[in-house]
Protein backbone atom coordinates (compact mmCIF):
# COMPACT_ATOMS: atom_id res chain seq x y z
CA UNK A 1 0.00 0.00 0.00
CA UNK A 2 1.26 3.50 -0.64
CA UNK A 3 1.88 5.83 1.87
CA UNK A 4 -0.35 8.40 0.79
CA UNK A 5 -2.92 5.93 0.24
CA UNK A 6 -2.21 4.89 4.32
CA UNK A 7 -2.30 8.54 5.34
CA UNK A 8 -5.88 8.92 3.45
CA UNK A 9 -7.27 5.56 5.11
CA UNK A 10 -6.53 6.68 9.23
CA UNK A 11 -7.90 10.21 7.91
CA UNK A 12 -11.32 8.25 6.85
CA UNK A 13 -10.76 5.99 10.10
CA UNK A 14 -10.76 9.00 12.19
CA UNK A 15 -13.54 11.18 9.99
CA UNK A 16 -16.10 8.35 10.64
CA UNK A 17 -15.50 8.84 14.44
CA UNK A 18 -16.05 12.02 14.18
CA UNK A 19 -19.30 11.48 12.10
CA UNK A 20 -20.53 9.38 14.39
CA UNK A 21 -19.43 11.28 17.48
CA UNK A 22 -21.91 10.34 19.86
CA UNK A 23 -21.36 6.70 19.08
CA UNK A 24 -17.85 6.89 19.35
CA UNK A 25 -18.08 8.77 22.58
CA UNK A 26 -20.58 6.37 24.23
CA UNK A 27 -18.60 3.33 22.90
CA UNK A 28 -15.37 5.19 24.23
CA UNK A 29 -17.17 6.43 27.89
CA UNK A 30 -18.28 1.96 28.22
CA UNK A 31 -14.62 0.84 26.99
CA UNK A 32 -12.87 3.40 29.38
CA UNK A 33 -15.40 2.30 32.43
CA UNK A 34 -14.23 -1.63 31.36
CA UNK A 35 -10.31 -0.53 31.50
CA UNK A 36 -11.05 1.53 35.02
CA UNK A 37 -12.79 -1.76 36.91
CA UNK A 38 -10.30 -4.33 35.31
CA UNK A 39 -7.48 -1.68 36.71
CA UNK A 40 -9.08 -1.25 39.86
CA UNK A 41 -9.27 -5.18 40.22
CA UNK A 42 -5.67 -5.08 39.32
CA UNK A 43 -5.06 -2.76 41.81
CA UNK A 44 -6.62 -4.47 44.68
CA UNK A 45 -5.16 -7.47 43.66
CA UNK A 46 -1.69 -6.14 43.94
CA UNK A 47 -1.94 -4.57 47.22
CA UNK A 48 -2.99 -8.32 48.41
CA UNK A 49 -0.83 -9.41 47.36
CA UNK A 50 2.28 -7.28 48.56
CA UNK A 51 0.52 -7.22 52.09
CA UNK A 52 0.47 -11.32 52.27
CA UNK A 53 3.70 -11.30 51.02
CA UNK A 54 4.72 -8.61 53.73
CA UNK A 55 2.87 -10.50 56.48
CA UNK A 56 4.83 -13.73 55.04
CA UNK A 57 7.97 -11.88 55.48
CA UNK A 58 6.89 -11.50 59.27
CA UNK A 59 7.19 -14.95 59.42
CA UNK A 60 8.33 -14.22 62.92
CA UNK A 61 6.72 -15.41 65.71
CA UNK A 62 7.96 -13.60 68.88
CA UNK A 63 8.33 -15.62 72.02
CA UNK A 64 8.46 -13.56 75.23
CA UNK A 65 10.89 -15.56 77.86
CA UNK A 66 9.59 -14.79 81.62
CA UNK A 67 12.51 -12.59 83.28
CA UNK A 68 15.25 -13.87 84.78
CA UNK A 69 15.66 -17.39 83.89
CA UNK A 70 18.62 -19.28 84.18
CA UNK A 71 21.11 -20.27 81.08
CA UNK A 72 19.86 -23.45 81.96
CA UNK A 73 16.44 -22.77 81.51
CA UNK A 74 16.65 -20.95 78.27
CA UNK A 75 18.50 -23.69 77.07
CA UNK A 76 15.28 -26.18 77.92
CA UNK A 77 13.01 -23.33 76.27
CA UNK A 78 15.32 -23.40 73.26
CA UNK A 79 15.72 -27.16 72.79
CA UNK A 80 12.01 -27.43 73.56
CA UNK A 81 10.98 -24.88 70.77
CA UNK A 82 13.36 -26.46 68.42
CA UNK A 83 11.55 -29.64 68.85
CA UNK A 84 8.17 -28.80 67.60
CA UNK A 85 7.74 -29.70 64.06
CA UNK A 86 7.35 -27.03 61.93
CA UNK A 87 9.58 -24.72 63.08
CA UNK A 88 12.44 -24.25 61.08
CA UNK A 89 14.51 -21.27 62.72
CA UNK A 90 15.40 -20.03 66.40
CA UNK A 91 16.93 -17.00 67.40
CA UNK A 92 17.84 -16.19 70.80
CA UNK A 93 17.92 -12.39 71.15
CA UNK A 94 18.89 -11.34 74.24
CA UNK A 95 17.13 -8.16 76.45
CA UNK A 96 20.75 -5.76 75.28
CA UNK A 97 20.17 -6.65 70.99
CA UNK A 98 16.40 -5.41 71.56
CA UNK A 99 17.78 -2.57 73.41
CA UNK A 100 20.03 -2.05 70.16
CA UNK A 101 17.27 -2.49 67.58
CA UNK A 102 15.25 0.30 69.11
CA UNK A 103 18.01 2.03 69.30
CA UNK A 104 18.76 2.00 65.85
CA UNK A 105 15.14 1.99 64.43
CA UNK A 106 14.35 4.78 66.00
CA UNK A 107 17.26 7.08 65.37
CA UNK A 108 17.74 9.55 67.56
CA UNK A 109 20.17 12.63 66.70
CA UNK A 110 23.67 11.32 67.25
CA UNK A 111 24.33 13.03 70.23
CA UNK A 112 21.27 10.98 72.39
CA UNK A 113 21.86 7.51 72.89
CA UNK A 114 18.89 4.80 73.92
CA UNK A 115 21.83 2.27 74.48
CA UNK A 116 23.94 4.33 76.63
CA UNK A 117 20.53 5.73 78.38
CA UNK A 118 19.79 2.34 79.70
CA UNK A 119 22.72 0.29 79.58
CA UNK A 120 22.62 -0.45 83.67
CA UNK A 121 18.67 -1.37 83.43
CA UNK A 122 17.38 -3.20 80.37
CA UNK A 123 12.92 -2.61 80.59
CA UNK A 124 13.06 -5.81 77.46
CA UNK A 125 12.82 -9.37 78.13
CA UNK A 126 14.82 -11.55 76.17
CA UNK A 127 12.97 -13.42 73.45
CA UNK A 128 13.39 -15.77 70.94
CA UNK A 129 12.24 -15.41 67.19
CA UNK A 130 10.87 -18.50 65.50
CA UNK A 131 10.50 -18.81 61.96
CA UNK A 132 7.75 -21.98 61.00
CA UNK A 133 8.26 -23.54 57.40
CA UNK A 134 4.91 -22.99 56.43
CA UNK A 135 2.30 -20.23 57.68
CA UNK A 136 -0.44 -23.15 57.10
CA UNK A 137 1.30 -25.00 59.65
CA UNK A 138 1.51 -21.84 62.69
CA UNK A 139 -2.05 -22.13 63.91
CA UNK A 140 -0.83 -25.92 65.06
CA UNK A 141 2.35 -24.75 66.20
CA UNK A 142 1.31 -21.58 68.58
CA UNK A 143 -0.41 -23.01 71.20
CA UNK A 144 2.86 -25.08 71.58
CA UNK A 145 4.91 -22.63 72.10
CA UNK A 146 2.86 -20.86 74.51
CA UNK A 147 2.85 -24.29 76.37
CA UNK A 148 6.80 -24.29 77.08
CA UNK A 149 7.53 -23.37 80.56
CA UNK A 150 9.38 -20.29 80.55
CA UNK A 151 7.02 -18.77 77.99
CA UNK A 152 5.12 -15.89 79.12
CA UNK A 153 3.73 -14.70 75.94
CA UNK A 154 3.63 -14.87 71.83
CA UNK A 155 3.55 -11.96 69.11
CA UNK A 156 2.43 -13.42 65.82
CA UNK A 157 1.17 -10.64 63.01
CA UNK A 158 0.14 -13.98 61.34
CA UNK A 159 -3.26 -14.65 62.26
CA UNK A 160 -4.74 -12.68 59.74
CA UNK A 161 -2.36 -14.59 57.44
CA UNK A 162 -5.48 -17.42 56.93
CA UNK A 163 -7.68 -14.72 55.69
CA UNK A 164 -5.87 -13.05 53.93
CA UNK A 165 -5.03 -16.02 51.54
CA UNK A 166 -8.39 -17.07 51.08
CA UNK A 167 -8.82 -13.56 50.43
CA UNK A 168 -6.42 -13.62 47.58
CA UNK A 169 -7.66 -16.32 45.67
CA UNK A 170 -11.09 -15.20 46.23
CA UNK A 171 -9.97 -11.81 44.24
CA UNK A 172 -7.99 -13.46 41.84
CA UNK A 173 -10.73 -15.78 40.65
CA UNK A 174 -13.51 -12.49 40.41
CA UNK A 175 -10.35 -10.29 38.29
CA UNK A 176 -10.38 -13.10 35.87
CA UNK A 177 -13.96 -13.53 35.68
CA UNK A 178 -13.95 -9.83 35.27
CA UNK A 179 -11.86 -9.35 32.82
CA UNK A 180 -13.77 -11.92 30.74
CA UNK A 181 -17.05 -10.34 31.26
CA UNK A 182 -15.79 -6.88 30.67
CA UNK A 183 -13.86 -8.04 27.63
CA UNK A 184 -16.95 -9.69 25.86
CA UNK A 185 -18.70 -6.32 26.66
CA UNK A 186 -16.07 -4.41 25.13
CA UNK A 187 -15.76 -6.57 22.10
CA UNK A 188 -19.98 -6.25 21.34
CA UNK A 189 -19.95 -2.40 22.17
CA UNK A 190 -16.81 -1.52 19.31
CA UNK A 191 -18.80 -4.83 17.27
CA UNK A 192 -22.07 -2.14 17.60
CA UNK A 193 -20.51 1.04 16.81
CA UNK A 194 -18.61 0.07 13.74
CA UNK A 195 -21.94 -1.87 12.40
CA UNK A 196 -23.42 1.27 12.79
CA UNK A 197 -20.79 3.10 11.07
CA UNK A 198 -20.47 -0.02 7.99
CA UNK A 199 -24.18 1.32 7.45
CA UNK A 200 -23.84 4.69 7.46
CA UNK A 201 -21.28 4.65 5.07
CA UNK A 202 -22.96 1.13 3.05
CA UNK A 203 -23.41 3.77 0.02
CA UNK A 204 -19.65 4.58 0.08
CA UNK A 205 -18.48 1.08 0.24
CA UNK A 206 -20.93 0.40 -2.53
CA UNK A 207 -18.96 2.21 -4.89
CA UNK A 208 -15.58 1.35 -3.46
CA UNK A 209 -16.65 -2.25 -4.09
CA UNK A 210 -17.82 -1.47 -7.67
CA UNK A 211 -14.48 1.02 -8.51
CA UNK A 212 -12.00 -1.91 -7.48
CA UNK A 213 -11.18 -1.20 -3.93
CA UNK A 214 -9.87 -4.64 -2.46
CA UNK A 215 -11.28 -5.87 0.87
CA UNK A 216 -8.80 -4.71 2.90
CA UNK A 217 -8.33 -1.19 1.74
CA UNK A 218 -12.28 -0.65 2.17
CA UNK A 219 -11.77 -2.70 5.75
CA UNK A 220 -8.73 -0.66 6.76
CA UNK A 221 -10.44 3.09 8.23
CA UNK A 222 -12.86 0.79 10.25
CA UNK A 223 -10.18 -1.15 12.05
CA UNK A 224 -8.46 2.31 11.94
CA UNK A 225 -11.62 3.74 13.94
CA UNK A 226 -11.81 0.68 16.25
CA UNK A 227 -8.82 0.50 17.13
CA UNK A 228 -8.06 4.20 17.42
CA UNK A 229 -11.41 4.59 20.09
CA UNK A 230 -9.75 1.57 22.19
CA UNK A 231 -6.03 3.45 22.54
CA UNK A 232 -7.81 6.56 23.16
CA UNK A 233 -9.90 4.74 26.13
CA UNK A 234 -6.79 3.50 27.32
CA UNK A 235 -5.23 6.81 27.35
CA UNK A 236 -7.95 8.20 29.22
CA UNK A 237 -8.37 5.41 30.95
CA UNK A 238 -4.70 4.96 32.34
CA UNK A 239 -5.09 9.38 33.17
CA UNK A 240 -7.69 8.68 35.15
CA UNK A 241 -6.58 5.51 37.21
CA UNK A 242 -2.85 6.89 37.77
CA UNK A 243 -4.29 9.85 38.93
CA UNK A 244 -6.75 8.07 41.42
CA UNK A 245 -4.49 5.57 42.94
CA UNK A 246 -1.88 8.25 43.35
CA UNK A 247 -4.49 10.38 45.47
CA UNK A 248 -5.03 7.04 47.06
CA UNK A 249 -1.55 6.08 47.96
CA UNK A 250 -1.20 9.87 49.54
CA UNK A 251 -4.21 9.12 51.35
CA UNK A 252 -3.43 6.30 52.92
CA UNK A 253 -0.12 7.41 53.98
CA UNK A 254 -1.73 10.47 55.78
CA UNK A 255 -4.57 8.13 57.65
CA UNK A 256 -2.18 5.35 59.03
CA UNK A 257 -3.41 3.52 61.99
CA UNK A 258 -2.24 -0.18 64.04
CA UNK A 259 -3.81 -2.55 61.04
CA UNK A 260 -2.63 -0.35 58.55
CA UNK A 261 1.20 -0.82 59.97
CA UNK A 262 0.40 -4.28 60.60
CA UNK A 263 0.39 -4.34 56.88
CA UNK A 264 3.06 -2.79 55.90
CA UNK A 265 1.65 1.19 56.32
CA UNK A 266 2.13 1.91 52.44
CA UNK A 267 0.25 0.43 49.32
CA UNK A 268 2.61 -0.27 46.09
CA UNK A 269 4.03 2.62 44.85
CA UNK A 270 2.79 4.28 41.91
CA UNK A 271 5.71 4.00 39.84
CA UNK A 272 5.83 0.34 40.32
CA UNK A 273 2.46 -0.61 38.79
CA UNK A 274 1.70 2.66 36.40
CA UNK A 275 3.27 1.51 33.46
CA UNK A 276 1.79 -2.10 33.77
CA UNK A 277 -1.57 -0.19 33.69
CA UNK A 278 -0.78 1.70 30.44
CA UNK A 279 0.28 -1.41 28.58
CA UNK A 280 -2.53 -3.37 29.76
CA UNK A 281 -4.81 -1.09 28.57
CA UNK A 282 -3.22 -0.44 25.25
CA UNK A 283 -3.27 -4.08 24.63
CA UNK A 284 -6.87 -4.79 26.08
CA UNK A 285 -8.19 -1.69 23.32
CA UNK A 286 -5.92 -2.72 21.13
CA UNK A 287 -6.62 -6.91 20.68
CA UNK A 288 -10.37 -6.44 21.65
CA UNK A 289 -11.01 -3.22 19.19
CA UNK A 290 -9.58 -5.17 16.94
CA UNK A 291 -11.42 -8.34 17.75
CA UNK A 292 -14.30 -6.09 17.98
CA UNK A 293 -14.15 -4.56 14.34
CA UNK A 294 -13.18 -7.53 12.72
CA UNK A 295 -15.99 -9.56 14.06
CA UNK A 296 -18.22 -6.54 12.53
CA UNK A 297 -17.09 -6.35 9.21
CA UNK A 298 -16.73 -9.75 8.50
CA UNK A 299 -20.32 -10.20 7.93
CA UNK A 300 -20.85 -6.41 6.39
CA UNK A 301 -18.46 -6.25 3.74
CA UNK A 302 -18.92 -9.39 2.00
CA UNK A 303 -18.05 -8.70 -1.58
CA UNK B 1 -13.22 -8.43 -25.23
CA UNK B 2 -16.49 -10.22 -23.59
CA UNK B 3 -17.57 -13.68 -24.32
CA UNK B 4 -20.68 -15.17 -23.16
CA UNK B 5 -20.68 -19.04 -23.72
CA UNK B 6 -24.25 -20.43 -22.53
CA UNK B 7 -24.85 -18.47 -20.44
CA UNK B 8 -27.70 -19.26 -17.96
CA UNK B 9 -28.52 -17.13 -14.78
CA UNK B 10 -31.16 -18.40 -12.36
CA UNK B 11 -31.77 -16.62 -9.46
CA UNK B 12 -33.21 -18.88 -6.21
CA UNK B 13 -35.85 -16.98 -4.37
CA UNK B 14 -37.74 -18.59 -1.52
CA UNK B 15 -41.12 -19.77 -3.62
CA UNK B 16 -39.66 -20.55 -7.32
CA UNK B 17 -36.68 -19.95 -9.46
CA UNK B 18 -36.49 -16.97 -11.73
CA UNK B 19 -34.73 -17.51 -14.89
CA UNK B 20 -32.99 -14.07 -15.89
CA UNK B 21 -31.05 -15.26 -18.69
CA UNK B 22 -31.22 -18.34 -20.83
CA UNK B 23 -28.11 -20.25 -23.07
CA UNK B 24 -26.88 -16.43 -23.89
CA UNK B 25 -23.56 -16.75 -25.89
CA UNK B 26 -22.26 -13.70 -27.41
CA UNK B 27 -18.96 -12.10 -28.42
CA UNK B 28 -18.21 -8.49 -28.07
CA UNK B 29 -15.09 -7.70 -29.54
CA UNK B 30 -12.48 -4.38 -28.12
CA UNK B 31 -13.24 -1.31 -29.16
CA UNK B 32 -16.83 -2.18 -29.89
CA UNK B 33 -19.89 -0.09 -29.07
CA UNK B 34 -22.92 -2.10 -27.70
CA UNK B 35 -26.34 -1.24 -27.45
CA UNK B 36 -28.15 -3.91 -25.34
CA UNK B 37 -32.41 -3.09 -25.42
CA UNK B 38 -35.27 -5.65 -24.01
CA UNK B 39 -38.31 -5.01 -22.26
CA UNK B 40 -38.45 -4.67 -18.61
CA UNK B 41 -37.26 -8.05 -17.25
CA UNK B 42 -35.54 -9.21 -20.03
CA UNK B 43 -32.19 -10.00 -18.29
CA UNK B 44 -29.98 -6.59 -19.19
CA UNK B 45 -29.06 -5.44 -15.90
CA UNK B 46 -28.62 -9.39 -14.93
CA UNK B 47 -26.58 -9.61 -18.14
CA UNK B 48 -24.19 -6.60 -17.32
CA UNK B 49 -24.28 -7.88 -13.40
CA UNK B 50 -22.22 -11.00 -14.25
CA UNK B 51 -19.62 -8.74 -16.39
CA UNK B 52 -19.34 -6.94 -12.89
CA UNK B 53 -18.89 -10.32 -11.00
CA UNK B 54 -22.00 -9.10 -9.18
CA UNK B 55 -23.18 -12.26 -9.89
CA UNK B 56 -22.21 -15.41 -10.64
CA UNK B 57 -23.89 -17.11 -13.90
CA UNK B 58 -25.85 -20.79 -12.78
CA UNK B 59 -24.34 -22.55 -15.71
CA UNK B 60 -21.91 -21.34 -18.92
CA UNK B 61 -18.81 -19.19 -18.91
CA UNK B 62 -18.38 -15.11 -18.78
CA UNK B 63 -15.09 -14.23 -19.58
CA UNK B 64 -13.37 -10.71 -20.11
CA UNK B 65 -10.01 -10.66 -21.89
CA UNK B 66 -10.50 -14.12 -21.92
CA UNK B 67 -10.34 -14.70 -17.82
CA UNK B 68 -12.69 -16.91 -17.08
CA UNK B 69 -14.70 -14.82 -14.32
CA UNK B 70 -16.22 -17.87 -12.86
CA UNK B 71 -12.88 -18.92 -12.54
CA UNK B 72 -11.20 -15.88 -10.77
CA UNK B 73 -10.16 -16.12 -7.19
CA UNK B 74 -12.26 -14.05 -5.16
CA UNK B 75 -8.79 -11.91 -3.82
CA UNK B 76 -8.58 -11.08 -7.65
CA UNK B 77 -11.68 -9.66 -8.36
CA UNK B 78 -10.92 -5.89 -7.66
CA UNK B 79 -8.38 -5.81 -9.79
CA UNK B 80 -10.87 -7.05 -12.29
CA UNK B 81 -13.56 -4.50 -12.10
CA UNK B 82 -10.45 -2.00 -12.30
CA UNK B 83 -10.35 -2.80 -15.91
CA UNK B 84 -13.66 -1.53 -16.37
CA UNK B 85 -15.70 1.48 -15.51
CA UNK B 86 -19.06 1.45 -15.00
CA UNK B 87 -22.37 4.17 -14.71
CA UNK B 88 -25.70 3.68 -13.71
CA UNK B 89 -29.39 4.88 -13.52
CA UNK B 90 -29.13 6.19 -9.62
CA UNK B 91 -25.29 8.11 -10.79
CA UNK B 92 -24.26 6.32 -7.17
CA UNK B 93 -22.53 9.57 -6.10
CA UNK B 94 -21.59 10.82 -2.41
CA UNK B 95 -23.49 13.57 -1.57
CA UNK B 96 -21.45 14.84 0.87
CA UNK B 97 -18.37 15.06 -1.57
CA UNK B 98 -17.58 17.36 -4.24
CA UNK B 99 -17.76 16.75 -8.04
CA UNK B 100 -14.07 16.89 -7.54
CA UNK B 101 -13.33 14.44 -4.09
CA UNK B 102 -16.31 11.92 -5.46
CA UNK B 103 -13.77 11.08 -8.75
CA UNK B 104 -10.81 11.44 -6.92
CA UNK B 105 -12.53 8.75 -4.15
CA UNK B 106 -13.00 6.13 -6.43
CA UNK B 107 -9.32 6.43 -7.83
CA UNK B 108 -7.88 6.66 -4.39
CA UNK B 109 -9.56 3.85 -3.27
CA UNK B 110 -7.84 1.81 -6.40
CA UNK B 111 -4.17 2.76 -5.01
CA UNK B 112 -3.75 5.49 -7.39
CA UNK B 113 -1.37 7.62 -6.59
CA UNK B 114 -2.24 11.31 -5.39
CA UNK B 115 0.25 12.83 -8.29
CA UNK B 116 -1.68 10.82 -10.45
CA UNK B 117 -4.95 12.00 -9.10
CA UNK B 118 -4.41 15.37 -9.21
CA UNK B 119 -3.46 15.67 -12.85
CA UNK B 120 -6.18 13.18 -13.89
CA UNK B 121 -9.10 14.44 -11.89
CA UNK B 122 -9.77 17.70 -14.04
CA UNK B 123 -8.70 15.96 -17.05
CA UNK B 124 -12.06 13.61 -16.74
CA UNK B 125 -14.07 16.20 -15.53
CA UNK B 126 -12.87 18.56 -18.43
CA UNK B 127 -14.04 15.59 -20.65
CA UNK B 128 -17.24 15.66 -19.74
CA UNK B 129 -17.30 19.33 -19.96
CA UNK B 130 -17.59 19.94 -15.74
CA UNK B 131 -14.15 21.25 -15.27
CA UNK B 132 -15.57 24.61 -14.03
CA UNK B 133 -18.02 22.89 -11.39
CA UNK B 134 -15.16 21.09 -9.68
CA UNK B 135 -16.03 22.29 -6.41
CA UNK B 136 -20.04 21.82 -6.02
CA UNK B 137 -21.79 18.97 -4.31
CA UNK B 138 -23.88 16.23 -6.49
CA UNK B 139 -27.14 18.15 -5.14
CA UNK B 140 -26.10 21.42 -6.55
CA UNK B 141 -25.93 19.71 -10.15
CA UNK B 142 -28.52 18.81 -12.76
CA UNK B 143 -28.92 15.28 -13.32
CA UNK B 144 -27.53 15.10 -16.50
CA UNK B 145 -24.74 17.05 -15.03
CA UNK B 146 -25.03 14.49 -12.26
CA UNK B 147 -24.81 11.54 -14.69
CA UNK B 148 -21.63 13.39 -16.21
CA UNK B 149 -19.81 13.07 -12.85
CA UNK B 150 -20.38 9.36 -12.62
CA UNK B 151 -19.01 8.97 -16.68
CA UNK B 152 -15.80 11.12 -15.33
CA UNK B 153 -15.58 8.61 -12.37
CA UNK B 154 -15.71 5.60 -14.39
CA UNK B 155 -13.05 7.04 -16.81
CA UNK B 156 -10.85 8.51 -14.46
CA UNK B 157 -8.30 5.14 -13.79
CA UNK B 158 -8.52 4.36 -17.86
CA UNK B 159 -10.74 1.65 -17.81
CA UNK B 160 -11.03 -0.41 -21.39
CA UNK B 161 -14.36 -1.54 -21.02
CA UNK B 162 -17.09 0.91 -20.20
CA UNK B 163 -20.52 -0.23 -18.70
CA UNK B 164 -23.44 1.25 -18.58
CA UNK B 165 -27.22 0.31 -17.01
CA UNK B 166 -29.54 2.66 -18.28
CA UNK B 167 -27.71 5.80 -18.08
CA UNK B 168 -30.20 7.81 -18.96
CA UNK B 169 -33.38 6.39 -16.98
CA UNK B 170 -33.38 9.80 -14.80
CA UNK B 171 -32.06 12.21 -17.39
CA UNK B 172 -34.60 14.54 -19.25
CA UNK B 173 -34.58 13.41 -23.47
CA UNK B 174 -32.36 16.19 -24.62
CA UNK B 175 -29.58 15.57 -21.31
CA UNK B 176 -29.72 11.90 -22.76
CA UNK B 177 -28.80 12.72 -26.42
CA UNK B 178 -25.82 14.62 -24.73
CA UNK B 179 -25.04 11.90 -22.18
CA UNK B 180 -25.01 9.26 -25.55
CA UNK B 181 -22.92 11.47 -27.34
CA UNK B 182 -20.47 11.14 -24.85
CA UNK B 183 -20.28 7.70 -24.99
CA UNK B 184 -19.52 7.70 -28.34
CA UNK B 185 -16.70 9.96 -27.96
CA UNK B 186 -15.16 7.30 -25.49
CA UNK B 187 -15.29 4.42 -27.85
CA UNK B 188 -13.59 6.71 -30.25
CA UNK B 189 -10.45 6.11 -28.19
CA UNK B 190 -11.04 2.63 -28.53
CA UNK B 191 -12.49 2.17 -25.36
CA UNK B 192 -15.49 -0.74 -25.58
CA UNK B 193 -18.78 0.81 -24.42
CA UNK B 194 -21.65 -1.61 -23.34
CA UNK B 195 -25.18 0.47 -22.65
CA UNK B 196 -28.16 -0.68 -21.56
CA UNK B 197 -30.81 1.33 -22.17
CA UNK B 198 -34.68 1.14 -23.06
CA UNK B 199 -34.42 4.21 -25.47
CA UNK B 200 -35.23 2.68 -28.44
CA UNK B 201 -35.50 6.17 -30.27
CA UNK B 202 -32.64 7.06 -29.21
CA UNK B 203 -30.53 4.10 -29.86
CA UNK B 204 -31.83 3.99 -33.50
CA UNK B 205 -30.71 7.45 -34.23
CA UNK B 206 -27.48 7.04 -32.88
CA UNK B 207 -26.73 3.31 -34.10
CA UNK B 208 -27.54 4.77 -37.43
CA UNK B 209 -24.98 7.59 -36.91
CA UNK B 210 -22.09 5.77 -35.76
CA UNK B 211 -22.76 2.52 -36.43
CA UNK B 212 -22.82 0.64 -33.27
CA UNK B 213 -24.52 -2.72 -32.74
CA UNK B 214 -27.78 -3.15 -30.88
CA UNK B 215 -28.57 -6.57 -28.98
CA UNK B 216 -31.68 -7.01 -27.91
CA UNK B 217 -32.62 -9.43 -25.10
CA UNK B 218 -36.48 -10.85 -24.74
CA UNK B 219 -37.28 -12.72 -21.78
CA UNK B 220 -33.48 -14.38 -21.10
CA UNK B 221 -32.29 -14.60 -24.99
CA UNK B 222 -30.70 -12.64 -27.25
CA UNK B 223 -33.91 -12.22 -29.73
CA UNK B 224 -31.93 -9.32 -32.30
CA UNK B 225 -28.00 -9.12 -33.29
CA UNK B 226 -27.52 -6.33 -35.76
CA UNK B 227 -23.97 -7.77 -35.94
CA UNK B 228 -25.46 -11.25 -36.36
CA UNK B 229 -28.70 -11.28 -38.24
CA UNK B 230 -29.06 -15.23 -37.90
CA UNK B 231 -29.51 -14.65 -33.97
CA UNK B 232 -33.04 -13.04 -35.14
CA UNK B 233 -33.67 -15.99 -37.41
CA UNK B 234 -32.48 -18.38 -35.13
CA UNK B 235 -34.36 -17.10 -31.75
CA UNK B 236 -38.10 -16.69 -33.85
CA UNK B 237 -37.69 -20.87 -34.98
CA UNK B 238 -37.42 -21.08 -31.44
CA UNK B 239 -40.35 -18.87 -30.71
CA UNK B 240 -42.16 -20.91 -32.68
CA UNK B 241 -41.04 -24.39 -31.95
CA UNK B 242 -41.92 -23.74 -28.31
CA UNK B 243 -45.99 -22.54 -29.77
CA UNK B 244 -46.20 -25.15 -30.98
CA UNK B 245 -45.66 -27.36 -28.51
CA UNK B 246 -47.57 -25.64 -26.31
CA UNK B 247 -50.12 -25.57 -28.48
CA UNK B 248 -49.81 -29.30 -28.95
CA UNK B 249 -49.96 -29.79 -25.00
CA UNK B 250 -53.28 -28.02 -24.96
N1 LIG C 1 -31.82 -10.57 -7.06
C1 LIG C 1 -32.83 -11.15 -7.74
N2 LIG C 1 -33.53 -12.16 -7.18
C2 LIG C 1 -34.51 -12.76 -7.85
N3 LIG C 1 -34.89 -12.43 -9.08
C3 LIG C 1 -34.22 -11.43 -9.70
C4 LIG C 1 -33.16 -10.75 -9.06
N4 LIG C 1 -32.69 -9.81 -9.90
C5 LIG C 1 -33.44 -9.91 -11.03
N5 LIG C 1 -34.36 -10.88 -10.91
C6 LIG C 1 -35.29 -11.30 -11.94
O1 LIG C 1 -34.57 -11.64 -13.10
C7 LIG C 1 -35.22 -11.13 -14.25
C8 LIG C 1 -34.31 -10.22 -15.04
O2 LIG C 1 -34.02 -9.10 -14.24
P1 LIG C 1 -33.13 -7.88 -14.75
O3 LIG C 1 -32.92 -6.97 -13.63
O4 LIG C 1 -31.94 -8.43 -15.41
O5 LIG C 1 -34.08 -7.21 -15.82
P2 LIG C 1 -33.87 -5.89 -16.67
O6 LIG C 1 -33.89 -6.29 -18.09
O7 LIG C 1 -32.73 -5.14 -16.20
O8 LIG C 1 -35.21 -5.09 -16.34
P3 LIG C 1 -35.42 -3.50 -16.20
O9 LIG C 1 -35.47 -2.95 -17.59
O10 LIG C 1 -36.74 -3.40 -15.53
O11 LIG C 1 -34.32 -2.99 -15.40
C9 LIG C 1 -36.49 -10.46 -13.76
O12 LIG C 1 -37.55 -11.37 -13.92
C10 LIG C 1 -36.23 -10.20 -12.30
O13 LIG C 1 -37.42 -10.29 -11.57
MG1 LIG D 1 -32.38 -3.30 -15.18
Amino acid sequence: MRFSSFTYLVGQGWHNMRANRLMTFASMGVLTVCMLLVGAAFLVGINIDAMVEYIGEQNQTIVYLQDGLTEEQTAAVDSAIRAIPGVVGVTYVSPEEVLQRYDSELQLDSRTSLAAAFADDIPFDANYIVVVDDLKNLSGILPQLLAIDGVTDLRSPLELSEVFLSLQRAITYAGYGMVGVLALVSIVIINNTIRITVFSRRKEIGIMKLVGATNGFIRFPFFVEGVTSGLLSAAIASGIICGAYYALIRWYGEHQNNITQMFGGSLVPLQEVWYILVVAFAAFGFVLCGIGTATSIRKHLNV
Amino acid sequence: MIDFEHVTKIYETKNDENVALEDVSLHIDEGEFVFVLGHSGAGKSTFLKLMLMEEKPTEGVVAINGQDLTRIKRRKVPYMRRQMGCVFQDFRLIPTMTVYENVAFAMRVTNISTKTIKSRVPFALSLVGLEDKMDRLPDELSGGEQQRVAVARALAHGPKLIIADEPTGNIDPEMSMDIMQLFEAINKVHITVVVVTHEHELVHKLAAKYNNRIITLAHGQIADDTAHPEVAREYAARMAERESEEVYAE
